[in-house]
C-alpha cells in the first residue's frame, strides 16, 4: 500500500516575482507502507520543504501529493488540521518542546482538542513514554533534561496520537554520537510496529542501516538518487 | 438631489449598500475568474492559486452577505423614521408608497435576502466537503445573487432620491384601511383567512415534520404569502388594540415594543427554511434536515406571537376586536 504518493511536485516561492525561487522541481516520488525513507541531501537541497509538504505544513505550487490516499495539499485548513493531528508525527531537530512543562504535559499536547477522557490520556501517555523509553522521566520538566531525554520525549508526543507516518526533520542534528544510535534504534522499533517513517537529514550514519528501505538523495531541489 | 438624502440614515445607508457593492464586485470578478478556469482534477499551479483565491473570494462575499442581511431591517427603520420628515406619512407604509419604487423593492429586498440564505447554506455545505464539491454552484449562485444585487442598488437609489419632502403621501390607514379597496385575496372573509392560516400552519408542521421538502416547499410558500394578509389584516389590529389599523409598518414602532421586527422576522426565516429545505435538496442532492427544525420553531414563534396578542386581547377585555 502506498502511503506517500508524489508527482511532478513544484515549490516555487514568490512566483512570477523578481525574486522567484524554485525549492522543489519535478519531484517524483513514493513510499510504502511501513518503509523508512530517508531524505539526504546538504542544508538548502529541499529535504526540509518537501518533508513539510508531505506533513501538510506547506503547501505545493503544483503537482500531486497524496498521503495515505488523502490530496492533503488541497485539504481546506479544517481538514488538515485534522489530518496532521490523526495520521501524523513530528519530530524537529529543535525538539520544539515547551521547557517549562513536564515531561507529562509535553507528551499529552496532541491530545488537547480531542476532549479525550483523562483515563484514555493516561494510557496514551505511559504507552508512548514506553515506547519512546523515557517513561522514568515522566514528572520531571523539560528544561532538566538532556538532549538525548529530550529528542524521546519528542518522540513520545509524535507517537502519542498513535499515527500513520512520523515525519523527522533532522532528529540528530543535535545529539552525539551515541543518542543519535539510541534515535536511530528507535525507528527500528517504530517500523517493526508498521509504522512508516520519512526521515530529512545530512547525518551518513543513516546509510550504515539495513532496515532503512530509501535513501533519497537531493541537490538543488531535486531528487538525484 | 433629494432632501431625503440630507437624512443621516439614508446616508448611512447607502454608504453600507456601496461598500457591500464594492466588495460585491471584487468578488464577482474574481468568481468569473474561478469559473471559468477550475478544474478540480488539474494539479496546476493556476489551479491551486485558484483553489487558494476561492478562500478569500468567499470570506469576502460571506461578510458582504451578513452586513446585506443586517441592513434590511436597518432599511425597514430607516422608512419608518423617515415618516417624521414626509408629510402625510405615520409610519413607513407611506413612505415606501413615496413612489412608485418603493412597493417593488421591498418584497424585492425580502426575495434577496431568500437567496442570500440559500447561499449561505450551500457555503456551508461546501465547506464541509474535502474536495470543493459545491463550489461551482456556490459561484454560480453568487453570479446570480449579484446581478440581483445591482438591480436592488439601483432601486435604491431611483427610491431613496424621488421621495419628495414636500408632496403629501398617503398615510397607512388609507393605504390598507377600509377605503383603500385592498381586499384580501381569492374573496375570502377574516374568519376564513383565519381557518386557512392555522391549516397552513399546521401543514407546515405536518410536513416539516415528515421532512417531505416539496411538500414543505409549496406549504411554507402559501403559509408565508396568506401570513402576511392575516398579519395585516386581523393580527394587526390586535396589536394596534384597534380594528380599523391595518399596516404592516406601525407594529416596528417603539409605541409597540418594536414587535413587528420580530414577526415579521420569525416569519421570513420560519419560511425561508421551509421553502429552502426543496431547493436546497435540489441544488445539494441530499436532504438537510436542520431546515426543516428550525423552519418549525421559527413558525411557531411567529404563530405564538401573533395568537398571543389575540389571546391577551380577550383575556383583558373579555371580548374579540
Amino acid at each position: 500500500m502506498t502511503m506517500v504518493k508524489i508527482e511532478k511536485l513544484y515549490k516555487i516561492y514568490n512566483q512570477n516575482k523578481a525574486n522567484e525561487f524554485t525549492a522543489l522541481k519535478d519531484i517524483n516520488l513514493q513510499i510504502e507502507k511501513n518503509e523508512v525513507a530517508v531524505l539526504k541531501g546538504v542544508s538548502g537541497s529541499g529535504k526540509t520543504t518537501l518533508l513539510s509538504i508531505i506533513g501538510a505544513l506547506k503547501k505545493p505550487t503544483s503537482g500531486l501529493l497524496e498521503v495515505d490516499g488523502e490530496q492533503v495539499a488541497r485539504l481546506p485548513d479544517g481538514f488538515t488540521s485534522k489530518f496532521r493531528s490523526q495520521k501524523l508525527g513530528f519530530v524537529f531537530q529543535s525538539f520544539n518542546l515547551f521547557n517549562a512543562l513536564s515531561v507529562k504535559d509535553n507528551v499529552i499536547q496532541p491530545l488537547i482538542p480531542l476532549n479525550l477522557k483523562k483515563d484514555e490520556i493516561e494510557q496514551k501517555l505511559l504507552k508512548a513514554l514506553e515506547l519512546a523509553n523515557i517513561s522514568h522521566k515522566k514528572d520531571e520538566m523539560v528544561q532538566n533534561l538532556s538532549g538525548g531525554e529530550k529528542q524521546r520525549v519528542a518522540i513520545a508526543r509524535a507517537l502519542i496520537n498513535e499515527p500513520e507516518i512520523i515525519l523527522c526533520d533532522e532528529p540528530t542534528a543535535n545529539l552525539d554520537k551515541q543518542n543519535s544510535l539510541n534515535f536511530i534504534e528507535t525507528i527500528k522499533e517504530l517500523k517493526a510496529l508498521g509504522k512508516t517513517v520519512v526521515v530529512a537529514t545530512h547525518d551518513s550514519l543513516f546509510e550504515e542501516f539495513d532496515f532503512i528501505d530509501k535513501i533519497i538523495k537531493m541537490e538543488n531541489g531535486q531528487i538525484v538518487e | 438631489m433629494s432632501d431625503i438624502l440630507l437624512s443621516n440614515e439614508v446616508i448611512v445607508f447607502l454608504f453600507i449598500q456601496s461598500v457591500v457593492l464594492l466588495l460585491l464586485g471584487i468578488a464577482f470578478f474574481n468568481s468569473i475568474s474561478i469559473l471559468r478556469y477550475w478544474d478540480f482534477n488539474s494539479t496546476s499551479s493556476k489551479q491551486f492559486n485558484l483553489e487558494k483565491r476561492s478562500y478569500l473570494v468567499v470570506l469576502i462575499i460571506l461578510f458582504s452577505l451578513i452586513v446585506k442581511i443586517a441592513a434590511l431591517p436597518f432599511f425597514a427603520y430607516i422608512i419608518d423614521e423617515l415618516a417624521l420628515i414626509i408629510p402625510g406619512a405615520m409610519c413607513g407604509a407611506g413612505v415606501i408608497t413615496a413612489n412608485a419604487y418603493g412597493e417593488f423593492l421591498l418584497p424585492f429586498k425580502v426575495f434577496i435576502l431568500f437567496i442570500t440564505g440559500i447561499w449561505l447554506i450551500l457555503n456551508k455545505q461546501d465547506i464541509k466537503t474535502k474536495n470543493f464539491l459545491y463550489l461551482e454552484k456556490k459561484f454560480w449562485l453568487f453570479v446570480f445573487l449579484f446581478m440581483l444585487i445591482i438591480f436592488e442598488y439601483v432601486l435604491d437609489l431611483y427610491y431613496l432620491t424621488n421621495i419628495s419632502t414636500e408632496d403629501p403621501v398617503t398615510c397607512c390607514s388609507v393605504i390598507y384601511g377600509e377605503q383603500s379597496g385592498s381586499e384580501l385575496p381569492f374573496g375570502l372573509d377574516t374568519p376564513k383567512l383565519l381557518i386557512l392560516f392555522y391549516l397552513l400552519y399546521f401543514l407546515t408542521l405536518f410536513t416539516n415534520f415528515s421532512k417531505q421538502a416539496f411538500l414543505s416547499f409549496v406549504s411554507n410558500g402559501l403559509f408565508l404569502y396568506f401570513s402576511y394578509y392575516a398579519t395585516v389584516n386581523f393580527f394587526g389590529t390586535y396589536i394596534y388594540e384597534l380594528p380599523t389599523h391595518k399596516c404592516p409598518f406601525c407594529m416596528l414602532q417603539k409605541e409597540y415594543f418594536y414587535i413587528g421586527y420580530f414577526i415579521w422576522g420569525s416569519l421570513f426565516t420560519g419560511t425561508f427554511f421551509g421553502l429552502s429545505a426543496f431547493i436546497l435538496k435540489t441544488l445539494l442532492d441530499k436532504r438537510l434536515k436542520y431546515t426543516f427544525r428550525f423552519s418549525n420553531i421559527f413558525n411557531f414563534i411567529f404563530v405564538f406571537i401573533c395568537s398571543f396578542y389575540v389571546v391577551r386581547y380577550y383575556l383583558v377585555n373579555g371580548v374579540f376586536l
